[in-house]
């Protein structure tokens, strides 16, 4: 080891405390990259696997129901390589133990295993036997939270019909990576399941013989960019059957959800890192730039001695190095930690054969080069200074700084009142700009920080609040297979513990505005509908005119649709006429694309009578009620699913919610160092600076507390006004994490309310505090007589 | 502590076999050894020696900046060894000035403000611009140390020191840092507070010369006393020279 090197092992050991401080922001840096990175591969090499093992259909076509032979014609569009026609129906599960009708997704599969579309990867038992008709393949999450196994028979009610069903096997498929129900955000596998029946036998249950009602396609290597002009051409083939949706992969449910999870991994596998290197950048700059100072005379003499201008600048320079070193091992360390926490976390809502976290060489690698990188770049100041120092001047003491005033000054009848403290610490602030600057930087970053995670997590209370309490505020909704007439209501008026029953009316159709055109519907609701309240952005009731329209913002954008404007609308049932429609209201809405109008006149424009298609129920809070509620609902006729809102809710709060506190909880860990490393350094620095200042003070009679409040004060104003500035980069940060992550399923709501402002301040003062802790530690510690006789 | 006025005669500080060691290691050094006396009221007391004789060590414990490892010392009726670190501070507050050789300023604050530091804290203060006037920079009070002479910046620190009414005026080398002409200067207008203000003014150097200008001179060796030598005619600062 050189002498300087041992000079330089010296040096780092003598100031470990503020080297740990710098180390750990550096070791978040490269930890969020390593954790962020290695779960986009993971996540991005599962879903690249998974959905080739189930050859993950390009497309899909839903429709009314349509012959094969006819749907063959899609089969032969140019750039369609193949496609799979399927039966696909909601149905409810009465399962044994269990009070509440569930609900569930029952699809057709070949009677004998053939590779297909969409196809499964069985987990326990086996594929369909011969010996019965009646087999049922579950998916695996549904099987596993009721602990179904292969044997056992389950109840699903088809085509009104309660049908018995052996369980041979439970499987997953690459469609329901995220498993989500109609209208749902987050899986719910404890309510909601999948169920793989024979063609065969979905056929018969159906009467669906020779006909299918749902197309699944793939397409030729390279026409991935044309779905939509295909599509559009199957379409047209297949409009006289009625199309109810055309599904490219990109909006594909489950792979829009994975998809957008995974490029937001990329992003914040960019942004994340960037922010705490660029806050590590920062405080090594102000240490390195004091040491280079500190050192000065030492510069000299290993000058005078012969020492070349690169062998000094490089020493300097190791001295980033080497912490960027050690903040690159721990972060390594930290990285694949945390990241498989990640995974962990992303195998609760996501399904896959095999998702585990991997060690890539190559990402610590690159997390190593990035915080060196960020490390050297921290030290470029500093060790430049030592470069320009002559040896004879660099000897000499340093010369006292020119004092000169402030801006603050300027204004007179301020600057009289403050104390000699107060002026001390402005001074101090305003004339030491490149260290004030870097910890306002980094209290900055902090507070973005904080503030995107306590937005996530009001967002995300918003948006459960806005969609599961005010805007649906019935308890359970009961979806019929087929349109019922108003003795429908009446039935489910007369249901036990039902306080009040509303009608529903989903119409599924066509919008076309000038050129713009998208697949949707109308839900008919009635005029003083309490259970189905549409809200404006501020969340007030916007209520159901007798005519017209009430269209969701998301929509009305998409169709280019103002208040007032008139759409077209083709309902994909009954006369197919393409209708004027005024759209009278914009509403707000996080999920899906909904439109109201009034039940009424809905069955006017469809020339019938009032009809249905689910009723809304508003039930007491008596449990033995609710009980017999969901008995007679296990019989009740054409019922195709049973959502039960409170259940709904709990699930979202349960899940989402808790993986959010998960996920706030090392947001503040993180701020926390950001704050707590910045400002150590800071006030460690400052500290030393001015050893023989403070020493002077407490010879004056100043108390260690006193001197320490001027540290504080120092450190207050950087971090008071770091924070202030960061809230609204945090504020932006958050709106746009929402815009990357808007689509037609799903918009996170940008909500910032006091809480949000209050907390994160009071958060970074509480860092700031915990950190001047030490620092007054350090005052109560100086030994200030040593400091008063040493030689500057 | 009152600073109630006393007999130009009484004793204000009294030292009673005071010794102390410093521990540096493994090697205990003695920087004193049972030094006893006394200075009185108003007078101004020179103590001599070569460096490492013991002259800092007795004005650090005198001002309350350090205690004795025996002995004890008395100011005025309190028992200045038995006082807690709190205890010091506000001896050193209300009581004590210092004037160091390297001045000690705040670089961030003006004269006027260097003496506010000290005037902000303390119970009696002087007005910090009188304070000024007193060593004749109040036109020079809204400079910045960086901005002065090493003599200017002396007599800013002594303002600073005299600004709180001190009982007692602590020098370390006052002139140390400064050349002949202004090194003087600085020394009578220590001569003039204590005629003045009848401040009392221990300073310590290692400039036999200027002893001459003091009351009393005590000569250190060793950590110990070797000569206690009344000056019945003091030299005027002027006379001086070295």
């Amino acid at each position: 080891m050189s002498i300087l090197d041992r000079k330089l092992r010296r040096e780092l050991t003598s100031s470990l405390g503020l080297l740990l401080a710098i180390v750990s922001i550096m070791a978040v840096g490269v930890a969020c990259y390593i954790s962020m990175a290695s779960n986009y591969r993971n996540l991005q090499e599962a879903k690249t696997r998974y959905y080739a093992q189930c050859r993950m259909a390009d497309f899909s076509i839903e429709l009314k129901k349509a012959p094969l032979a006819d749907l063959e014609d899609v089969g032969e569009l140019p750039g369609v390589a193949e496609i799979r026609p399927r039966i696909q129906f909601f149905a409810t599960v009465d399962l044994d133990g269990f009070a509440r009708p569930l609900n569930g997704q029952v699809l057709s599969l070949p009677d004998r295993r053939e590779p297909v579309i969409d196809d499964v990867v069985l987990r326990r038992g086996s594929y369909f036997t011969d010996r019965r008709e009646n087999e049922v393949i579950v998916n695996d999450a549904f099987a596993a939270h009721h602990r179904l196994q292969p044997g056992q028979w389950i109840h699903l009610v088809l085509n009104n019909r309660r049908q018995e069903m052996l369980i041979v096997g439970t499987a997953i498929s690459s469609e329901f990576a995220y498993l989500l129900g109609p209208g749902a955000i987050v899986p719910d596998p404890e309510h909601f399941g999948v169920f793989y029946i024979k063609n065969s036998f979905a056929e018969d249950a159906f009467d669906f013989d020779g006909a299918a009602n749902q197309v699944l396609g793939r397409l030729a290597p390279g026409m991935g960019n044309r779905t939509g002009e295909t599509l559009d051409r199957a379409e047209r083939i297949l409009a006289p059957y009625g199309v109810f949706s055309t599904t490219p992969a990109r909006d594909q449910a489950s792979n829009r959800f994975l998809s957008q999870e995974i490029d937001g991994l990329r992003a914040f596998a960019v942004v994340m890192p960037a922010i705490f290197l660029g806050v590590a950048a920062a405080v090594i700059n102000v240490l390195l730039s004091r040491l280079a100072e500190q050192q000065r005379t030492v510069v000299g003499t290993l000058k005078a001695l012969g020492y070349t201008n690169a062998q000094v600048f490089f020493h300097f320079l190791k001295f980033g190095l080497v912490l960027g070193v050690i903040g690159a091992a721990l972060g390594s360390a930290m990285g694949y930690g945390f990241g498989g926490m990640l995974t962990s976390q992303y195998r609760q809502f996501y399904e896959f054969p095999e998702l585990n976290n991997h060690f890539y060489t190559d990402l610590h690698l690159t997390g190593l080069a990035i915080s060196l990188a960020c490390a050297a770049l921290g030290s470029l100041r500093g060790a430049r200074a030592v470069l320009r120092l002559k040896p004879a001047e660099a000897m000499r003491p340093k010369p006292p700084r020119i004092g000169h005033s402030v801006v603050l000054e300027r204004i007179g009848w301020l600057w009289t009142r403050l104390s000699t403290g107060w002026r001390m610490v402005l001074r101090g602030t305003l004339r030491n700009r490149m260290r004030t600057a870097a910890g306002a930087f980094a209290a900055a970053m902090g507070a973005a920080v904080l503030t995107n995670g306590f937005m996530m997590a009001q967002g995300t209370n918003y948006l459960i609040d806005f969609q599961f309490e005010w805007v649906q505020r019935s308890d359970v909704d009961l979806t019929f297979k087929d349109e019922r007439g108003r003795e429908a209501l009446w039935e489910a008026q007369a249901l036990p513990g039902v306080d009040l029953a509303e009608p529903v009316l989903n119409v599924a159709g066509d919008f076309r505005h000038g050129p713009y055109k998208k697949k949707g519907g109308i839900t008919g609701l009635v005029q003083d509908a309490r259970l189905t309240v549409p809200r404006d952005l501020e969340a007030k009731p916007i209520p159901i005119r007798a005519v017209g329209l009430t269209m969701s913002r998301k929509l009305a954008e998409i169709l280019h649709v103002e208040q007032g404007d008139v759409v077209e609308f083709q309902p994909t049932k009954g006369l197919r006429d393409w209708l004027a429609l005024p759209v009278v209201e914009i509403s707000e809405s996080y999920l899906g694309t909904s439109v109201y109008a009034n039940i009424e006149y809905m069955s006017r424009l469809l020339k019938e009578e009032m009809i249905l298609s689910g009723v809304q129920l508003a039930t007491d809070n008596d449990p033995e009620h609710r009980a017999a509620l969901y008995r007679e609902l296990k019989t009740f006729p054409s019922l195709e699913a049973v959502n039960s809102r409170a259940d709904m809710v709990a699930n979202l709060r349960e899940t989402l919610i808790q993986s959010m506190y998960v996920f706030i909880l090392i947001f503040i860990l993180f701020a926390g160092i950001v704050f707590f490393g910045s400002i150590l350094n800071a006030s460690l620095i400052s500290l030393a600076e001015r050893r023989r200042e403070i020493a002077t003070l407490r010879v004056l009679g100043y108390g260690p507390w006193e001197v320490g409040s001027l540290l504080l004060r120092e450190s207050m104003i950087t971090t008071v006004v770091g924070a202030l500035a960061g809230m609204p980069l945090g504020y932006g940060l958050s709106w746009l994490t929402a815009v990357a992550y808007e689509s037609e399923l799903f918009r996170f709501p940008v909500v910032a309310t006091s809480a949000t402002w209050i907390a994160t301040g009071a958060l970074a003062v509480a860092f700031g505090l915990s950190a001047h802790l030490f620092v007054q530690w350090a005052v109560h510690r100086l030994d200030w007589l040593e400091a008063l006789q040493a030689k500057e | 502590m009152s600073s109630t006025p006393t007999a130009p005669t009484a004793v204000l500080l009294r030292f009673e076999r005071v010794g102390k060691t410093f521990t540096m290691g493994e090697v205990a050094v003695e920087a004193l050894r049972d030094v006893s006396m006394e200075i009185h009221r108003g007078e101004i007391l020179a103590v001599l020696g070569p460096s490492g004789s013991g002259k800092s060590t007795i004005l650090n414990i005198a001002g309350g900046l350090d205690t004795a490892t025996t002995g004890e010392i008395w100011f005025r009726e309190h028992r200045l060894s038995d006082f807690s670190p709190a205890e010091l501070t506000c001896y050193r507050r209300d009581t004590v000035g210092f004037v160091f050789q390297f001045y000690n300023l705040v670089a961030n604050l003006t004269a006027r403000e260097n003496v506010m530091v000290s005037t902000e804290i303390s119970r009696h203060p002087m007005d910090p611009v009188e304070a000024l006037r007193q060593v004749e920079l109040e036109e020079r009070m809204d400079h910045f140390p960086a901005q002065m002479s090493g003599g200017e910046q002396q007599r800013v620190a002594i303002a600073r020191a005299l600004a709180k009414n001190p009982a007692l005026l602590l020098c370390d080398e006052p002139t140390g840092a400064l050349d002949f002409a202004t090194g003087k200067r600085v020394l009578r207008l220590l001569v003039d507070l204590k005629n003045r203000l009848g401040t009392t003014v221990i300073i310590i150097t290692h400039n036999a010369a200027l002893a001459q200008a003091a009351d009393r001179i005590i000569r250190l060796r060793s950590g110990q006393i070797v000569e206690t030598h009344v000056n019945e005619a003091p030299t005027p600062p002027e006379e001086i020279v070295w």
